[in-house]
């Protein structure tokens, strides 16, 4: 008991290093939040609060610290990261619980690939010292379920998931996608000690900028299963504006929980967010990777 | 009947899957970050016994298939029929001798079993967990051999065979374990 508790009590303290000796500068966000997320997948988990005294309010459990951190930026932060719990309503599984430990962390003038080897870094701290492999979202469907995911129409990947005893069910291609991905391509990343998939396609971009076609995100999978995720930043109001619109509506077509645009956040972005990538990163799953590898 | 939707997914419940009814085994649910959930499920096939997989989004629904298992007592066989009997209502079933195949040589006349029903049809018929049998051919058994070092194949009144200490002899009567096909003692 006191060593599982020692261990992850050092895990912390490493990772809080890593950012003391780059000058990033750790903080605390709000997690009692006005709007739930607008996150087509992700379901915030309400709270009335005040109630005792009259004045009852619905609140939502922050589901990623994501907002409030890009309006610390916004208003001239510089670097920063957080540790903290999130809430997620709906998710529980084998790989999955309503509360876990999220890192997040933002650096300014980083791109993509800049974030991913400083990601890296963080991992050889960490004690992880395999090989890192890097590989396109495009190359990791080629190479692992010999599918063009960039040139396949929806059509097409209907009947591929359907060869594979697949549901094809599915309203929007970005889903289907996903779903293929889960199924067809992450088994074969357990083979995999650390994987970063990187470059999504342009209906999974999320809050990613979009170059070239394809989005500027990247996932992190260790021993076949996802830890992070991180972005190129989208950076103007009206990008962000589009994608929570975007979201919003394929909320309500799905009949999910309503939500609605944090126009505080907007308001933020009056001064665009300067470049900058950020990434969470789940730590319950990577310290239990830890302690496999250590097995 | 009603459907099912995968968030009522369980271990054991029956359902229709490609004409087929089917009880589910496992139903492991998948979550990635960005993407919806998904529902990977074990089905066994209740007509051919064989184990399925197939994967679903969270939400989609099967039917549910009308399917009840009874405790039924096997009366005889007529040849192309096995014949069982609701000791309750004391209604008789019929069930066709190729869905026989994996347990006919446990069949044992005034045997409870359990017959699966589907839409008021048997469709399957699990023996009890021993059943005494007789040894109709074997080597003969060996002298002062009563450890069981070894074994020998006998064949059973019923047409299987199954492995037996080497002291047991023809004529005897011996339980088998009707999971494993294993002897499991002298009566």
């Amino acid at each position: 008991m006191r060593d599982a508790l020692r261990q992850k009590s050092d895990f912390f303290a490493l990772i809080r290093e890593f950012f003391a000796s780059q000058g990033v500068v750790e903080v605390h966000t709000p997690k009692l939040l006005e709007n739930p997320t607008t996150d087509v997948y992700i379901d915030s988990l309400s709270v009335e609060i005040n109630r005792g005294i009259g004045l009852s309010q619905m609140r939502y459990l922050h589901t990623s610290p994501e907002l409030e951190m890009k309006k610390l930026i916004s208003s001239g932060s510089g670097d920063i990261y957080q540790i903290c719990t999130v809430f997620r309503d709906n998710e529980q599984g084998e790989q999955n619980t309503n509360e876990f430990s999220l890192l997040e962390y933002y650096r300014l003038d980083f791109d993509m690939h800049q974030l991913i080897d400083d990601v890296a870094n963080l991992l050889k701290k960490l004690g992880f010292a395999d090989p890192i492999r890097k590989i396109s979202y495009a190359q990791a469907f080629l190479e692992f379920a010999d599918i063009d995911i960039l040139n396949t129409d929806f059509i097409t990947l209907k009947d591929i998931a359907k060869k594979h005893q697949l549901s094809s069910d599915f309203e929007w291609i970005e889903d289907l996608q996903i779903f293929l991905f889960t199924y067809l391509v992450e088994p074969k990343l357990a083979q995999i000690p650390i994987c970063f998939v990187y470059d999504y396609p342009s209906g999974q971009s999320a809050l990613a900028k979009v170059c070239d076609g394809v989005a500027r995100r990247f996932e992190l999978y260790i021993n076949g299963v996802e830890i992070a995720n991180g972005y190129d930043e989208l950076q103007t109001q009206g990008d962000y504006q589009t994608q929570f619109e975007r979201e919003i509506k394929k909320r309500q077509l799905l009949k999910k929980q309503a939500t609605a645009i944090d126009n505080k956040f907007l308001k933020h972005l009056d001064n665009p967010l300067p470049q900058c990538s950020g990434v969470a990163i789940g730590l319950d799953r990577m310290l239990s990777q830890i302690q496999k590898n250590a097995l | 009947m009603a459907n099912y939707s995968t968030s009522q997914f369980k271990a054991g419940l029956k359902l229709m899957l490609d004409g087929n009814p089917c009880s589910i085994i496992s139903n492991e649910v998948r979550k990635p970050g960005k993407g919806q959930a998904s529902n990977k499920v074990k089905f066994k096939d209740l007509i051919t016994g064989k184990t399925l997989e197939k994967t679903f989004k969270s939400g989609e629904s099967l039917e549910g298939a009308d399917v009840m298992e009874l405790d039924m007592q096997y009366l005889y066989n007529d040849g192309n029929e096995w014949n069982f009997m609701d000791p309750e209502t004391f209604d008789q079933y019929a069930i066709n001798d190729s869905a026989m195949d994996d347990v006919r040589g446990y069949m044992v006349e005034q045997d409870m079993c359990v017959v699966t029903l589907w839409n008021n049809n048997p469709i399957s018929v699990t023996p009890p967990n021993h059943v005494i049998l007789e040894v109709v051919d074997t080597d003969p058994g060996l002298k002062g051999d009563t450890a069981g070092t070894g074994g020998k194949p006998a064949t059973m009144n019923t047409g299987i065979v199954v492995q037996v200490p080497l002291f047991i002899s023809i004529g005897e009567k011996v339980k088998v374990d009707t999971r494993t096909n294993e002897y499991a003692g002298r009566t």
